[in-house]
């Protein structure tokens, strides 16, 4: 077997990019989003969790929280994976299996921050000695049981980049935008244009069944830009070619301007986004560093990873 | 490249903001009115066409209140037969009201599948926050009403429609209004005077527009918000 040199893996493999703005009229957002290099640099995990809003959902600040914090921790420890198995297409079944169970390794998680909440501060209310039942029936029960997460609702899109391969996750709606080497954008997980507001969400039952999943290896170098924002974002331009020319213009600014000058100006025009769909409006990207020096080396078929 | 967003009008070069044209959401609003022979007893479309009129100032300011959502509003008047009272949605700044008259029978199921047409997309834009359906009758269908609210369920933008009705008078069909809320917790409002009838249509041309206006979760059917509290003990109750 052929061992792989692996390029160094400076911090700089990715460029992150994070804004959020709370709706109009809002008094508080229930986006939560989280962009963070891990593996020594060598992979980006990017998340962004739309809480739900409305009266039901009273407590989906929180719900978008965890969805967020415990996607982050499993796609961390699966980026890990992913970047020690690198390029050894024999190893990618394994990490496609790891990929797919994913989604149910985040709801349990989430299921059981909601259900220790709710336990100690019912969402309707309860008497101590109601609450003390809810909680021994949580200690007997945990997960398995039946279990209202309404008030903690949210959506939930990940994402883990590494030099060998792109990984989405989606549950609910929101948008996850690829933008390839020629500058095309492309949405993986779409499924089409949305009703109303409706949406899939954390708090129906496994909700890992209805999550989508992406799985994209890369031969070519990173794509420059990958982005995830919330459906706040979409839905504020008049047509979706409108939103796709959003993410390409964003892309091609950070490419002319810089990431951190496009940094300065999200806001604003998150805020303004915000206007027009009156929603919450998150984004996070994380956009291909450009390197001085000589080009990576690519790893061959059959290699052990360092 | 990005371009011009025509919406705010603000340019490419002023603010560097990429993408394309942006525009608020679209919110329909379709009023579906009784007026059949039996509305031109006591009065009550004469009522009915003054309660409109002057809740449109305070609809305005609902709308104006969420800028968020453009609201679009239409009416359908049914009696022997349903037909397009105002058939252009218009936006609620520059509505006004003309009056509907008295001619016949009560054919809802009519005026249900004309809305029905209406809520097809298209006809009706999938980029848009749910309709509202507002409808207000003083008796008992004389078609087959029932065929025209499976038509109407049987739209996308039908079952999610946001649904409110007002009985007006006690010889109203309230089970059949119930139905067509299509929520079992629900209730139709009840008015038994102009000024309970009043009081609904401004409720339902403002806090009903406002709740569809809002960007929302909704779960299965939107939830019709909570009516007003209509009756008042020792109103008199003249219809």
């Amino acid at each position: 077997m052929t061992a792989v040199r692996e390029t160094p893996a400076p911090a700089g493999d990715w460029e992150l990019l994070r804004g959020a703005v709370k709706g109009v009229a809002k008094k508080y957002s229930q986006d939560r989003c989280s962009a963070k290099a891990t593996a020594g640099g060598r992979a980006v995990v990017l998340a962004v969790a739309d809480g739900h809003g409305s009266a039901p959902h009273f407590r989906s600040d929180m719900g978008a929280r965890w969805a967020v914090e415990e996607f982050t921790a499993c796609a961390e420890a699966f980026a890990h994976e992913a970047v020690r198995v690198g390029a050894d297409a024999a190893l990618w079944p394994g990490l496609r299996a790891e990929a797919r169970r994913l989604p149910q390794a985040v709801g349990h998680r989430w299921q059981r921050r909601a259900l220790l909440h709710d336990a100690n501060a019912p969402a309707h209310g309860a008497s101590p000695a109601r609450r003390a039942a809810a909680r021994e029936r949580f200690e007997r029960q945990g997960a398995a049981g039946t279990w209202d997460f309404t008030a903690y609702g949210s959506t939930l899109i990940g994402a883990v980049l590494t030099r060998q391969m792109l990984l989405c996750w989606q549950l609910g709606d929101g948008d996850i935008v690829v933008i390839d080497d020629g500058g095309v954008p492309h949405t993986p997980l779409s499924t089409g244009p949305d009703m109303g507001d409706e949406t899939d969400s954390l708090c129906e039952p496994e909700p890992w069944r209805k999550t989508r999943t992406h799985w994209q290896p890369i031969t070519g170098g990173p794509p420059p830009a990958v982005l995830l924002s919330t459906d706040g974002l979409s839905k504020s331009f008049a047509d979706h070619q409108g939103f796709l020319d959003f993410a390409t213009g964003v892309r091609e600014r950070a490419a002319q301007q810089g990431v951190a000058a496009v940094q300065k100006q999200l806001e604003d025009w998150l805020e303004r986004a915000a206007r027009y769909s009156g929603d919450d409006t998150t984004l996070v990207a994380a956009f291909a560093a450009e390197h001085d020096g000589a080009p990576e080396q690519t790893a061959q078929e059959g290699t052990t990873p360092a | 490249m990005s371009r011009t967003n025509s919406v705010s009008g603000s340019s490419e070069a002023a603010d560097n903001f990429p993408g394309g044209a942006m525009a608020s959401r679209p919110v329909h609003f379709i009023w579906m009115l009784d007026c059949s022979g039996s509305m031109s007893v006591n009065g009550k479309i004469g009522q009915l066409n003054f309660a409109i009129r002057e809740a449109i100032p305070e609809m305005q300011q609902a709308a104006d209140a969420n800028p968020a959502a453009s609201l679009l509003v239409r009416a359908i008047s049914f009696a022997s037969g349903a037909s397009w009272h105002v058939g252009e949605p218009t936006p609620v700044d520059s509505f006004s009201w003309e009056d509907v008259h008295t001619y016949g029978g009560t054919d809802m199921g009519a005026a249900f599948k004309l809305v029905a047409g209406a809520l097809d997309t298209p006809p009706m834009p999938q980029r848009a926050l749910p309709p509202v359906l507002a409808l207000a009758s003083d008796g008992q269908p004389t078609d087959d009403w029932r065929a025209g609210l499976r038509a109407i369920d049987s739209t996308p933008w039908g079952k999610r429609a946001v649904r409110v009705a007002v009985a007006i008078g006690d010889d109203a069909d309230k089970s059949m209004l119930k139905e067509f809320l299509g929520n079992p917790e629900l209730e139709p409002l009840q008015a038994k005077n102009p000024r309970q009838l009043a009081a609904a249509i401004r409720w339902m041309s403002t806090a009903v527009v406002k709740d569809a206006s809002t960007p929302k979760i909704e779960d299965a059917r939107p939830a019709t918000p909570v009516g007003p509290p209509l009756t008042k003990d020792g109103e008199d109750e003249i219809w």
